[in-house]
């Protein structure tokens, strides 16, 4: 069930008033959980029973190391976790891609090997709840967190529908706690939260998929070599669709969890006016970089052993963010892309130190520019089919072509596309440090209303296209 | 350490602007509102109508409703505008299930057919000889692959939103999406161009109704609006006729690349033709009309013994070429393309005991 579907808007109707008029706060956490499984349940009801049984034993095995005072044993527990976690999304996720490099790699010691097609669907949102469940074991492993006793909370924090399929990855410890009474009424919380709602279907049905998605579509499909711009606007339509696509579903998440009374962290903070690519990771899929940063990276050395060891623990930490996006090579490369910049970045700073010239301006704006443009020639290899199309958009960037190249975007893509950029830029590196709240928050009550007012006969006009979030693949 | 029981620690709390959201909401809606009452008295006084959107969708409730025996209209928009569905089921006495799509190959679904264990009904494909010859990279190819994932991947959600959309789409004319959407909308600012720009040849305007059986007529203004007439008629040349041959491949490569394709297109069709009548169904090709300049521009392309002859030969199928039987030669296509309605109507009364005759000697 998509946010952007008139199904959704039933569903969350329905829901939501009777969330409001049912008495007592477990009938409404009971109304949340099951609304939560149909939500799931509405793609491919199976998976609902996987999503099931990673909740019954991730909550078991919490529950025993909670009351569990023997290290040897507590270990015992979260092992079994993190393997039956990591072997769901292990078979699920990378199991036709694991045999289909065996079979690569057979074939490259003249092995003809040809198995049966083993025919895995991927369940939606798997990546998702598979960090939302672990990061709950890991943290009561650590005795970071006191186990909840309430199977009900529990899977209510693993399947609460809004942000179920597409994040942001919930720690149990920002959420557990606001399952043990009903909200307090707040006024203007629920009106915000469907300002955020319709600034998030805006981005997604309106900027991502209307005026970006179809430049980046007919630049990666292209299969010949193009003229620079043409790549370059198809490189840099894709990193704007990201961003509004994922962005706009966080916020539907955001929002929707406002309606209901709940809170949950940003996962976006203007990322494209980041200075530097660590800085980028700050502001991006943030729910995602801090849980590899205290599962992975920390647990790894972090920068603790040495400028050897740091660098190791970067590339393998960038490696496996990016396999977390997708069986494919590609999101390796993508991954190391990210891994290597964040190493240079390390490396330049290490050189320039504190040097007077490297914090004004100037300096600052080229390390701003170079962020941009490493980032997006990294999503070229993130949105590739595969290496021959990455490669070939990479050259047609760097002008290889020249005028030989194909001009595949009309006047008007490239017009859409720029002006987006442009105006994304501006405002990013404008509101680095600022939120939407405070931008709202000083904008003209006028303003604010002709704002949303525009962006609901926007989203009116796009005819609810239907198409599904970025990250629901993921 | 933070804990389930207790929420003294990790208090997270979303700033909400202080604004008076309960006006600001309040003005938002009458303010949608009447934007949307300007915007649907802005469509209708162009001429819009409330009516179903031809989607994949509601081609997926119709590929839904074919059952073992059916008959079954496959191919693209002159097999929908052209054959109608009351007169033929009076004629063959089954209601057909209209599968036909607009601007696609009739092979995916045909595919899709054969692949249907359960299917052994009659599969009537209205073959446009350019259409039905068309690479799969092409998209009149994945126009009618998409309809085809959508029937197996449509999810309960979607059927619902489906549902849902049909009482809408019959309130207002705003909601007609080939030409009111935004994305179109966009597509009308006409801007220059670079040179040697490669893009797909634009659309005609909407032009027709659609029922919830797939029905399709054309609109009466295409007769008597020379403007609207004239934007579909010399909009179908670009359409049809193929973009030219990529420079980065050579002539030779390039030729032997598409003669491959051309020929793989007739082994496809024959084997789907055969698996389903392995199993007892029967395909008959029908060639329906299309006159003027796009009538002359057709046979140039594809001419008929090309692809026409080939296809019945390679299928050991029968053909109806309407232009072989008097009775259903003469209609003139408004716009070079399709039949209008009332003539629809006339052309399937004539078909019917041709297509009668031929299905009693088409091999099964």
């Amino acid at each position: 069930m998509l946010f952007n579907s008139l199904t959704f808007l039933v569903f969350f109707a329905v829901v939501f008033t009777l969330y409001r008029v049912l008495p007592g706060w477990g009938l409404r956490k009971n109304l949340l959980l099951g609304a939560s499984y149909i939500f799931y349940g509405s793609w491919n009801p199976p998976f609902a029973l996987l999503l099931l049984l990673s909740t019954l034993i991730d909550w078991w095995l919490a529950g025993r190391m909670g009351r569990e005072q023997n290290q040897a044993r507590r270990r015992l527990w979260l092992t079994i976790s993190l393997v039956a976690n990591l072997g769901f999304l292990g078979f699920f996720k990378y199991g036709q891609f694991l045999l289909d490099n065996t079979v690569a790699l057979l074939a490259l010691v003249g092995v003809d090997y040809k198995p049966a097609n083993m025919g895995i669907l991927l369940p939606v949102g798997i990546s998702f709840y598979t960090f939302h469940t672990l990061s709950y074991t890991i943290d009561v492993y650590r005795r970071q967190l006191v186990p909840t006793t309430s199977l009900r909370d529990f899977a209510l924090f693993v399947a609460f529908f809004p942000q179920l399929v597409a994040g942001p990855i919930i720690r149990a410890r920002d959420f557990l706690y606001q399952l043990e009474a009903p909200p307090l009424p707040k006024p203007g919380r629920f009106t915000w939260g469907l300002f955020l709602m319709t600034l998030g279907l805006f981005q997604k049905m309106v900027i991502a998929d209307t005026l970006l998605a179809p430049t980046a579509d007919a630049v990666f499909a292209h299969p010949f070599p193009l003229a620079a711009l043409d790549a370059w606007a198809g490189a840099l339509a894709f990193g704007m669709q990201i961003f509004f696509d994922f962005s706009g579903y966080t916020l539907c998440a955001i929002g929707l969890d406002l309606c209901f009374g709940f809170h949950l962290l940003d996962n976006f903070r203007f990322p494209y006016g980041a200075i530097g690519f660590s800085d980028f990771w700050r502001r991006w899929h943030i729910s995602l970089s801090t849980w590899l940063r205290d599962y992975l990276y920390i647990p790894l050395g972090g920068s603790r052993l040495g400028t050897r060891r740091t660098c190791i623990n970067v590339m393998i930490v960038m490696l496996l963010g990016g396999l977390w996006h997708g069986a494919a090579w590609t999101f390796v490369v993508w991954g190391a892309l990210h891994g290597f910049f964040l190493l240079a970045e390390r490396g330049v700073k290490s050189l320039v130190g504190g040097a007077a010239w490297a914090s004004r301006a100037p300096a600052v704006t080229a390390a701003w520019l170079a962020t941009v443009i490493g980032v997006t020639v990294a999503w070229v290899f993130f949105r590739a089919p595969d290496f021959g199309q990455a490669m070939k958009t990479v050259l047609s960037m760097a002008g290889a072509f020249g005028a030989q190249g194909d001009r595949i975007v009309a006047t008007r893509e490239l017009i859409e596309v720029f002006a987006v950029v442009a105006v994304v830029l501006t405002l990013h590196r404008l509101l680095r440090d600022s939120s939407i709240e405070a931008v709202v928050q000083r904008a003209p009550r006028v303003g604010v209303a002709a704002a949303w007012v525009f962006m609901l006969i926007t989203i009116l006009l796009t005819g609810g296209n239907g198409n599904a979030f970025i990250y629901f693949q993921f | 350490m933070p804990s389930s029981t207790s929420s003294s620690e990790h208090m997270i709390e979303r700033v909400v602007p202080a604004l008076p959201w309960s006006g600001i909401l309040i003005a938002v809606i009458l303010a949608v509102a009447a934007a949307v009452v300007a915007w649907e008295l802005h469509c209708r006084s162009l001429g819009y109508a409330p009516g179903l959107d031809d989607t994949n969708d509601l081609w997926v409730e119709a590929r839904r409703s074919v059952q073992p025996e059916s008959t079954v209209i496959v191919g693209s928009s002159r097999g929908l505008f052209g054959l109608d569905l009351d007169v033929l089921e009076q004629g063959l006495g089954t209601r057909p299930v209209q599968l036909a799509l607009v601007g696609s190959c009739p092979y995916p679904v045909l595919r899709d057919l054969a692949d249907d264990q359960s299917f052994h009904g009659t599969v009537i494909i209205d073959a446009v000889p350019g259409l039905t010859v068309v690479p799969y990279m092409a998209p009149p190819y994945k126009n009618a692959e998409k309809a085809v994932q959508r029937r197996h991947e449509q999810t309960w959600s979607q059927r619902w939103s489906h549902l849902l959309s049909l009482p809408l789409e019959r309130t207002f004319a705003c909601l007609q999406q080939e030409d009111l959407k935004l994305s179109v909308l966009l597509h009308q600012l006409e801007l220059p161009n670079r040179e040697r720009i490669q893009i797909a040849p634009a659309l005609p305007p909407k032009f027709s109704t659609i029922d919830r059986d797939r029905r399709t007529r054309m609109q009466a203004q295409v007769e008597t609006d020379q403007v609207l007439r004239d934007r579909v008629k010399y909009g179908w040349a670009p359409l049809f006729t193929p973009p030219p041959k990529p420079s980065w491949i050579p002539d030779q490569a390039f030729g032997e690349f598409m003669g491959k394709l051309f020929n793989d297109r007739f082994v496809d069709m024959a084997k789907a033709v055969a698996d389903l009548r392995q199993r007892g169904g029967r395909v008959i090709f029908v060639r329906m009309p299309s006159t003027g300049d796009l009538r002359q521009l057709e046979e140039q392309l594809t001419p008929r013994p090309v692809v026409w002859d080939r296809l019945l030969k390679d299928t050991a199928s029968p053909g109806i070429w309407f232009e072989d039987h008097p009775e259903l030669s003469g209609f003139a296509c408004p716009e070079w393309s399709h039949l209008s309605a009332q003539d629809s109507v006339t052309f399937t009364q004539r078909l019917v005991p041709i297509l009668k005759q031929t299905l009693i000697t088409a091999p099964q």
